[in-house]
């Protein structure tokens, strides 16, 4: 995207004020949205973005900056001003004198689209939306259905003054359907939204009127259910998005964004038994075309498959370079960011518990009263503490080993640490499921995902 | 190209085409300070931007926007505009006729300070939480300036543009007192880099975060409900504002649908949204269509008296504009509250209960479409009269629309807090809730 003797001329001129590392991260997205609404259009969206951050070390003192005019004068103007910032300008150190040779990296493609975004029109998609919308319709109950098509396209180039030069090409689709029922039970809601680092196959790996079928049963599942039961149950939470329970519970106190500041309670703890012996977690970010795969992480780095906790032990932290920089720990191709208005610090990619032994229906067999979280939202953790939500967007009651009615509006709390040791038995249904991480560095789409598997006691907070 | 060369530039090959187009350009300054350990750990200086259009083709509406100001991007983008119409089926977008509503600067020198003294307020933040030996890890301390232009401009004849801003103190940190460990933030916003004062957020930290520690855990039942202004204010950031919406009432999404005129909340409960307020953080001459700004009761002694609207959903539903148009450059056009606020009441005096400090976990386990909340909070079991312990491990679920018509006492003084917008509440006590713990 740029120029390799501009980019070595403001990597040299960032360093003259005596950093010990620089590096240049340039982006340019392309990106295109749809909302329908009943069988409606309600907006249609694309736009370009285009910038570029700079980012400098003295020691591990960062001074970032980033900007959208990408120019030479534009580019040498921020170095300008980070050098100035620091405080150095004036000051000519030898670093940074002379160009760089680059040991360029281009990725291999490993996640490229098969149906390219420019191979189908806009008509297309809209077809694909209102199969979504009619898959949605499973009922009088449904009055309304909102699906939605992402398209995003980044392009990235990182480079840095060790002689890094890195390309990447990103592509990602994601289709949501949101199915809002009326009834007794006043507006209820079911969604269901698949994404890939992928192309338009994504309808054909997710058929779009399976799709809205899904959102469609759970929210006449939501308009049935009662509330849900309040207080401290063994619970049974169900495969794919179900792992969000660990993303943070524990995936978020194993970045070196807390780590190295000891703000994690898991910081000072490898080789330590921090969960049940059935709990291997691994972060991959190499998994064809999984949402949160990529070839090169944010600093340039290829990504990798990690294994963070093997039966019950911590094995690795995720590392970025200011992680490694810090503890020590090698960089695991951890560094991610949401755009170039950030800079990178270490993120989870796809995390997921790996499969246990116990049959599915095992883990039912001995609970007496408890919930089946059969599909999880969002949710939400305090590293310093542990203290960690997710809220259940599917749920059922488990009665005498039977799952039985639906109930509705439960949010799951507890601390970390805690709620991982009480996992006792993990089942072989792996599954993985998208969704969006925020954190210091922004929202970036991750994977969660488990196989069921049983926690025997955790707080529920539903109303009844 | 500079952005009003840009917006210029649109607007003249819109009128070309033939094409109806309203043009909004963001130009924004960042400068952030961290600190930790007494130095300074990180620093960001930014200038960002881009160009947003909404076209119009007979009456179909259509977006795109761009961060690359080039000819080539600019036509990239009113080519895209016109097809995104395109696809619509309906009718009925329109853009609003207007005039030059002219340059106003809201911000003034307000954050001109050297850069040291910057650095300064981090570190002395920092310094200040260090004191107290029950901080064990600080996760950071920052300081933070943020400056926007807005540029708008339609081939309807609006024009004009303002300049707002802040400054901002900010922490987050680990506080431990024997096993217990209790992870909190604390925050000041102001206008004025003057205003803030590192050594008051600083206490307010160990204030707010100190109190929680040694907590028990509280007993699963239905308990009165005192929810600091920083709690509530979530909740009316999130839920409240959904439902006034009358983009959502439109989409059938807002449980307040066809509710104007009734009571849907305590004859105590006031809402206001003012963009006019003096030296609001979110004051506006005039919203993203160019209406210009006006105060609007949303419900006054527990009536609904009105949705929140734009032009478009203000002539959908044939009612009066009250200027909440909303878009950023990037985004789509939408209604959103400037300074939204409980009117402050006579006094709480909580009794027996629960004191709910914080909220966690609002993006999933509060939904407002269907108005029912479960939610991980913070808090202090209050019993007669006085606060015996802090409580954790818990959550607060029920309906909102039923909370706010439960709601029996609001304090008297106004808290303002900019996590979900700028919202401002009192202390609330709500009769009863749901509450889930051991």
């Amino acid at each position: 995207m740029l120029d390799e003797t501009l980019v070595s001329e403001v990597l040299g001129q960032a360093r003259r004020g005596g950093a010990s590392f620089a590096e240049l991260y340039v982006e340019r997205w392309r990106r295109r949205a749809v909302r329908l609404l009943s069988g409606e259009v309600k907006e249609a969206t694309s736009g370009i973005e285009y910038g570029a951050g700079l980012r400098l070390f003295y020691g591990t003192e960062v001074v970032y900056g980033y900007t959208n005019d990408l120019s030479p004068e534009g580019l040498l103007e921020v170095s300008e001003t980070l050098v100035r910032l620091k405080g150095q300008a004036g000051q000519v150190d030898q670093a940074g004198r002379g160009g760089l040779d680059f040991r360029k990296a281009v990725a291999q493609g490993l996640h490229a689209p098969v149906v390219p975004l420019s191979a189908r029109d806009k008509r297309y998609r809209l077809e694909r939306l209102l199969e979504a919308e009619a898959g949605a319709r499973v009922g009088p109950e449904i009055v309304q259905v909102q699906t939605q098509l992402l398209e995003w396209e980044q392009e990235v180039l990182v480079a840095n003054s060790e002689g890094a030069w890195c390309e990447d090409r990103r592509v990602r689709t994601r289709l949501y359907v949101t199915a809002i029922a009326q009834g007794e039970g006043g507006l209820q809601t079911g969604v269901a939204g698949p994404g890939l680092s992928v192309g338009l196959e994504l309808f054909d790996r997710y058929p779009p009127a399976e799709v809205g079928r899904k959102a469609g049963l759970q929210a006449l599942t939501n308009l049935r259910a009662k509330p849900a039961p309040a207080g401290p149950m063994p619970v049974v939470i169900g495969n794919g998005f179900g792992g969000v329970i660990f993303h943070e519970a524990l995936g978020h106190l194993l970045e070196t964004t807390s780590v190295a500041r000891k703000t994690s309670v898991l910081a000072d703890r490898l080789g330590e038994k921090v969960a049940a012996d059935c709990v291997t977690y691994i972060d991959d970010g190499t998994i064809p075309h999984g949402w949160g795969s990529s070839e090169f992480d944010d600093e340039g780095r290829p990504t990798e498959r990690t294994v963070l906790i093997e039966n019950g032990v911590l094995k690795s932290y995720m590392v970025d370079r200011w992680g490694s920089l810090l503890t020590g720990y090698r960089p695991t191709g951890s560094g991610r960011r949401q755009d170039y208005t950030f800079a990178p610090t270490s993120r989870m990619r796809n995390t997921f518990i790996a499969p246990g032994n116990t049959p599915k229906e095992k883990l039912f067999e001995g609970v007496e009263f408890g919930l089946y979280a059969a599909d999880l939202g969002g949710g939400q953790v305090l590293p310093g503490s542990g203290e960690y939500n997710f809220a259940v967007k599917e749920g059922y009651i488990i009665r005498h080993g039977r799952v039985e009615e639906p109930v509705r509006g439960a949010m799951l709390v507890g601390k970390g640490p805690e709620s991982i040791k009480r996992i006792v038995a993990v089942s072989d249904d792996l599954e993985m499921g998208p969704g969006m991480c925020g954190s210091l560095s922004g929202s970036l789409p991750v994977e969660v995902g488990q196989p069921h598997l049983l926690i025997s006691e955790i707080v529920v907070g539903g109303q009844a | 190209m500079t952005f009003e060369e840009a917006k210029d530039y649109l607007l003249r090959k819109a009128r070309e085409l033939g094409l109806e187009l309203e043009v909004l350009a963001a130009k924004n300054r960042e400068l952030a300070v961290q600190a930790r350990e007494g130095r300074i750990e990180e620093i960001t200086q930014a200038n960002q931007g881009g160009v947003g259009v909404r076209a119009v083709v007979a009456g179909k509406t259509g977006y795109a926007y761009t961060e690359e100001l080039t000819p080539e991007a600019l036509d990239w983008v009113l080519q895209e505009a016109r097809e995104n119409a395109l696809l619509q089926s309906e009718a009925g977008g329109f853009l609003p006729v207007g005039g030059a509503l002219g340059r106003h600067d809201l911000l003034g020198e307000g954050l001109s300070a050297p850069l040291e003294q910057k650095r300064q307020k981090a570190l002395d933040l920092e310094a200040g939480l260090r004191v107290d030996p029950r901080v064990k890890q600080v996760q950071m301390t920052r300081y933070a300036e943020h400056e926007t232009q807005a540029i708008l401009g339609s081939t309807g004849g609006v024009s004009g543009a303002f300049r707002n801003g802040y400054a901002l103190l900010l922490t987050n940190a680990v506080m431990g007192e024997g096993q217990s460990l209790k992870q909190g933030y604390e925050f000041e916003l102001a206008k004025e880099f003057h205003a803030l004062e590192p050594g008051r957020t600083a206490q307010a930290f160990l204030q707010n975060t100190g109190r929680l520690l040694g907590a028990r855990p509280l007993k699963t039942g239905r308990y009165r409900a005192y929810f600091e202004p920083k709690a509530f204010a979530q909740l009316l950031g999130t839920m409240g504002w959904f439902l006034l919406s009358a983009k959502n009432v439109l989409e059938g999404k807002s449980l307040l649908a066809g509710k104007i005129g009734q009571k849907v909340a305590s004859e105590i409960f006031t809402l206001v949204d003012d963009p006019t307020l003096p030296g609001g953080l979110a004051s506006r001459p005039f919203d993203a269509e160019g209406t210009p700004s006006k105060r609007t009761v949303l419900i006054e002694r527990g009536v609904l008296r009105t949705f929140a609207h734009n032009a478009e959903t203000a002539r959908k539903m044939g009612a009066e504009n009250t200027g909440h148009a909303a878009r950023s450059y990037k985004g789509v056009l939408g209604v959103a509250p400037t300074n939204l606020f409980v009117e402050p009441g006579q006094g709480v005096r909580p009794d027996r209960g629960v004191v709910i400090t914080d909220l966690m976990g609002l993006h999933a386990g509060a939904n407002p479409i269907s108005g029912e909340f479960s939610l991980q909070a913070l808090g202090l079991w209050v019993e007669g009269g006085e606060v015996a312990y802090p409580v954790e491990n818990f959550t607060v679920a029920g309906n909102f629309l039923e909370l706010l018509s439960r709601i029996t006492a609001l304090g008297t003084e106004l808290e303002w807090n900019p996590m979900m917008g700028i919202v401002g509440s009192p202390m609330v006590e709500v009769a009863e809730l749901s509450f889930a713990g051991a």
